[in-house]
């Protein structure tokens, strides 16, 4: 497992090289804002991070997409396949290590973001932000809450990914060769995002806000299982390369 | 009996590719397998090599459906690169070492060396010619039981072709057993020891070389236009 997870590293990492790379140039620029006291700059850098964070994460799962779908669509397949390695040996590597990837470069970029905010000194404007928000808004940030949403907004992400993965094998095995197989497979995978949906949204709230989000992660990760089973079954039985 | 293919059946479409194929193979055999464009020889060798799976009927290697076990001992050569477009040749030789007990790596290195290839050359800016010594060095360095190889001499010069076919003879053994598919026959007739005629997702054919030969005076290539040619009904 873990060597399928190597070559499946190898098979994005230009790209994530690539994300580092751009984050280090605008990281640069942020601090120039920092010790220039250049606001501009300052505020390029801010958005530019907050930019490279997004859409980095998003990348790196959409990319996934793109490599299952290579992966089990061109002749490089056959790298996989002829391996004797099952079905759900080759796609858990895949979802592993992107899950790794999105989780890793998701703390990657908060530990920058809590490094860039001391590194600005901006304690002071952190805690007017905090008391405006709860006093105001009645909106009380907590670490550990922020913390648990964005946990729970890359869970989410991740599961997300699966599902993309399951119409894909879906489109590449047993709608293969029919008519609208892409259109039929894309159709699915809105129906199971929908699905899921509603039932996260039918979660009960529990005593505390903690609580919720983990029971929103679990159920999260719950979900990508019940997906990759799902998906590795009809790879077993049905995929030809 | 080492391979023993059942009524295997593939279809793609309305597409029948291989139709109700029953064969079974012995150890210490090289057979060729013969037959026109898509008349079913890679779509048979896939299922073989467990990259598709039948719609009925099925293949056994030594009694059990073709798996993660079969892989191991199994070794095969598409007629198409199928390598990563990152790889060099040390890449390719690498991934096959991760993943195949049986590979040798020193075996592997006498291989490119004697192809005149070099480690640090990407597979993708290979000539097809290069690319077709790759893909036979990389599957001959393994020691498996049965090699299944698409058309290894596929648009490879004349020299290249001996260098090729020396290669795979050097790997013949008795617990061995190799299909070999291609359209040059001629080629083909000197190594194998029994041939399959394929045509239109069918095994029409099987015949012993030898015995070909001897009672029946014919070589490969004659039956094969016999079969071929006027749509004969020859008899082996």
């Amino acid at each position: 497992m873990l060597k399928l997870m190597k070559y499946e590293f190898r098979k994005t990492a230009f790209s994530k090289l690539i994300l580092l790379c751009i984050t280090m140039v605008v990281e640069i620029v942020y601090l120039l804002g920092v010790f220039l006291k250049k606001d501009n700059l300052l505020f390029i850098g801010i958005m530019l991070l907050t930019l490279c964070a997004t859409a980095g994460i998003l990348y790196i799962g959409l990319e996934s997409i793109n490599v299952l779908q290579r992966d089990l669509n061109t002749k490089q397949s056959y790298m996989l396949f002829l391996t004797p390695r099952s079905s759900y040996q080759i796609l858990g590597a895949k979802i592993l290590e992107n899950g790794i990837s999105i989780l890793l470069t998701g703390v990657f970029f908060a530990v920058l973001a809590v490094i860039d905010i001391a590194v600005g000194n901006y304690k002071e404007l952190w805690d007017m932000l905090y008391r405006f928000l709860d006093m105001n808004m009645n909106i009380s940030i907590d670490p550990w809450m922020i913390a648990f949403n964005f946990f729970s907004a890359l869970a989410g992400w991740i599961t997300c990914i699966v599902s993309a993965d399951l119409a894909v094998i879906l489109s590449a095995s047993v709608l293969a060769g029919k008519k609208a197989s892409g259109i039929i497979a894309f159709i699915i995978f809105i129906i199971l995002t929908t699905i899921l949906g509603m039932g996260m949204d039918m979660l009960p709230e529990l005593n505390s806000i903690e609580l919720t989000f983990a029971l929103d992660i679990a159920v999260s990760f719950l979900a990508a299982a019940i997906f990759y089973l799902i998906s590795g079954w009809i790879m077993d039985k049905k995929l030809s390369v | 009996m080492v391979l023993e293919s059942r009524e295997a059946t593939k279809t793609y479409g309305r597409k029948t590719a291989v139709d109700h194929v029953s064969l079974e193979l012995e150890a210490g055999f090289v057979y060729a397998m013969l037959g026109p464009n898509g008349s079913g020889k890679t779509t048979w060798m896939k299922m073989a090599a467990g990259l598709v799976k039948p719609n009925s009927g099925g293949i056994l290697y030594q009694n059990q459906p073709i798996g993660i076990e079969s892989k191991k001992e199994i070794a095969y050569m598409s007629t198409e690169p199928y390598f990563y477009s990152w790889m060099t040749v040390a890449d390719v030789g690498k991934y096959y070492e991760d993943f195949f007990d049986d590979f040798s790596m020193e075996k592997y290195h006498q291989l490119i060396t004697s192809m005149e290839l070099t480690e640090d050359m990407r597979a993708k800016k290979l000539s097809s010619g290069m690319m077709a010594k790759l893909k036979i060095a990389v599957t001959m360095a393994r020691k498996a039981k049965i090699y299944l190889l698409d058309e290894p001499l596929n648009g490879i010069d004349l020299l290249a072709r001996d260098e090729i076919m020396r290669t795979i003879l050097a790997s013949i053994e008795p617990d061995v057993t190799m299909v070999i598919s291609s359209h040059l026959i001629d080629e083909l007739e000197r190594v194998a020891d029994a041939v399959l005629f394929m045509k239109e997702g069918h095994l029409i054919r099987q015949c012993m070389v030898e015995e070909l030969r001897i009672s029946q005076h014919k070589s490969v290539a004659d039956l094969y236009r016999e079969i071929y040619g006027h749509g004969g009904e020859a008899v082996c």
